[in-house]
């Protein structure tokens, strides 16, 4: 995508939202929502131990709390994330267990308890078809679980491999790989070798072009053939597939370093997320979000990366994360240890 | 000149048979302490060496049977579940179950040196927790290994 000069991204703030007592740690878009009609729904989870759920209203265009998820975590919900069917939520926690959420008969019920992981869970993530969930934790393990009928779920792995707590889990888009990153700075990635059989087909570390401190998040553009890191080291780093290899049953292609952005960010970067019109969004500790995308800058290298805008003081205090909206509003979520979450809306 | 049958010439007989050095004593002693320290030291080691190994192994060799033991017991009663109710636990459950009886079977107990024992013990403690996970249930004892969640620190990010 490309952009001309002088034409530079704007971040208008449409919106803070406040409510949660305590900093906001991560924000979920519900992936049906915000086309045909159908509102903007999103979830957010904090350090006060509940979750909420906001919809945008169809006219005013203005958001409101529908429902706090309480009284079921016993401690801060560090992570959330809805379905592919948009039906269910999970929601990760410090007290040790994940729990998946239904919209039933007007109300969130938290119909599973996932137990397993010793200690902090610190993300979870649903495949592309909603049959898998993965959660992560401080253990260091790395936990596949398969949704069965009547709220059953069961777990099919258990993953060690990484040194150190793993930050994040995240599915691949369209194929059932799934991507952890850890405080041990490496990205590890896990596939299936039939029936059960989980095991690390890859892991980009330092010496591979990788982070040289604790990666915090991944994210996929639209098409699943890039990913972007963000780290503690004051990086983002692109990496690469050969996705129609693997789609075609090609077996594994491996991801390779295509560039690192720095000098960009002076504190860590605890959130990125790419948009499905190109824009990666970062959040970072020193309270601000930027925006990167492609520009072609007339070298026979093609299209590289830049960054497009800064919004400094986004937040009052550290931004833990940023999510693009589903659909074509356009609209980032942004969460913060302020305990607010911003919503932005992009032009350009 | 006459040569000797040995051919050695009369006068180099000295170096076959140096004449005792009476300083040789003064000047060794360092050497001689050293040397008697050194095995005054690894004789005394071999006693406590033996002792301490004799109390790691017991610790270690309790430590591991129990854990064994433990697994052992877990698996006989989830057996005992699948016969009297076959339907019970998931094919998937069955089959964890099983490959633990299997790893528990072939865990060389009278081989503590064996290379493979970690590994074994690696997969039957995933596999342990996949079960537990699965079923729903939180099994443990006083003294499991890899309990990490004691702490109950509010801060973590």
């Amino acid at each position: 995508m490309e952009f001309h000069d002088g034409a530079e991204p704007k971040l208008w703030e449409l919106q803070t939202l406040e409510g949660h007592n305590d900093r906001v740690w991560s924000v979920s878009w519900n992936p049906v929502t915000g086309s045909s009609g159908v509102p903007l729904v999103f979830a957010s989870c904090s350090g006060d131990k509940t979750v909420r759920v906001w919809e945008q209203d169809g006219a005013t265009l203005s958001w409101t709390c529908k429902e706090v998820l309480e009284e079921t975590h016993t401690r801060t919900v560090r992570s959330c994330a809805w379905s592919p069917c948009g039906k269910m939520l999970a929601t990760a926690s410090f007290d040790a267990t994940s729990a998946v959420w239904k919209y039933v008969g007007g109300d969130y019920e938290c119909v599973a308890t996932l137990e397993g992981h010793e200690n902090e869970v610190k993300s979870v993530s649903w495949n592309a078809s909603g049959s898998l969930l993965a959660t992560c934790g401080r253990d260091k393990s790395v936990w596949i679980w398969e949704s069965l009928p009547g709220n059953e779920f069961e777990c099919v792995s258990v993953l060690q491999g990484h040194k150190q707590d793993v930050k994040m889990v995240r599915w691949h888009p369209n194929m059932d790989v799934l991507f952890s990153c850890s405080y041990d700075n490496t990205v590890k990635i896990w596939a299936e070798d039939g029936d059960d059989d989980w095991h690390c087909v890859q892991t980009l570390t330092e010496d591979n072009n990788g982070h040289s401190s604790t990666v915090w998040a991944l994210a996929f553009n639209a098409e699943g053939d890039k990913m972007v890191t963000c780290s503690d080291d004051l990086t983002i780093k692109i990496w690469e597939t050969d996705v129609k290899q693997m789609l075609s049953g090609g077996g594994y292609a491996p991801w390779n370093h295509v560039c690192t952005l720095s000098g960009y960010h002076d504190r860590t970067i605890f959130s990125v997320h790419w948009s499905s019109d190109g824009f990666i969004a970062t959040g970072a500790a020193d309270d601000a979000i930027r925006l990167f995308a492609e520009g072609s800058n007339g070298l026979d290298d093609g299209a590289s990366l830049k960054m497009v805008m800064r919004k400094d003081k986004a937040h009052e205090m550290d931004v833990n994360s940023v999510q693009w909206s589903p659909g074509e509003s356009r609209i980032l979520a942004s969460a913060s240890d302020d305990g607010t979450i911003k919503l932005w809306k992009l032009e350009n | 000149m006459i040569m000797t049958l040995s051919g050695i010439h009369p006068r180099s007989m000295g170096d076959l048979f140096p004449e005792p050095d009476p300083f040789d004593p003064a000047l060794n002693l360092e050497e001689t302490h050293i040397k008697e320290g050194y095995n005054d030291g690894y004789s005394d080691g071999l006693v406590t060496g033996r002792e301490e190994g004799r109390l790691v192994g017991l610790k270690d060799g309790f430590e591991k049977g129990e854990e064994l033991g433990f697994y052992r017991g877990c698996v006989d009663v989830w057996n005992s579940v699948i016969r009297v109710d076959p339907s019970h636990f998931s094919t998937r459950v069955q089959k964890s179950v099983k490959a633990m009886d299997s790893l528990l079977q072939t865990y060389p107990v009278m081989d503590p040196e064996n290379e493979q024992i970690q590994d074994i013990l690696n997969d039957l403690r995933l596999k342990f927790r996949a079960i537990c996970g699965s079923i729903g249930v939180k099994l443990e004892y006083e003294g499991y290994p890899g309990g990490g969640g004691g702490d109950t620190k509010d801060f973590s990010f």
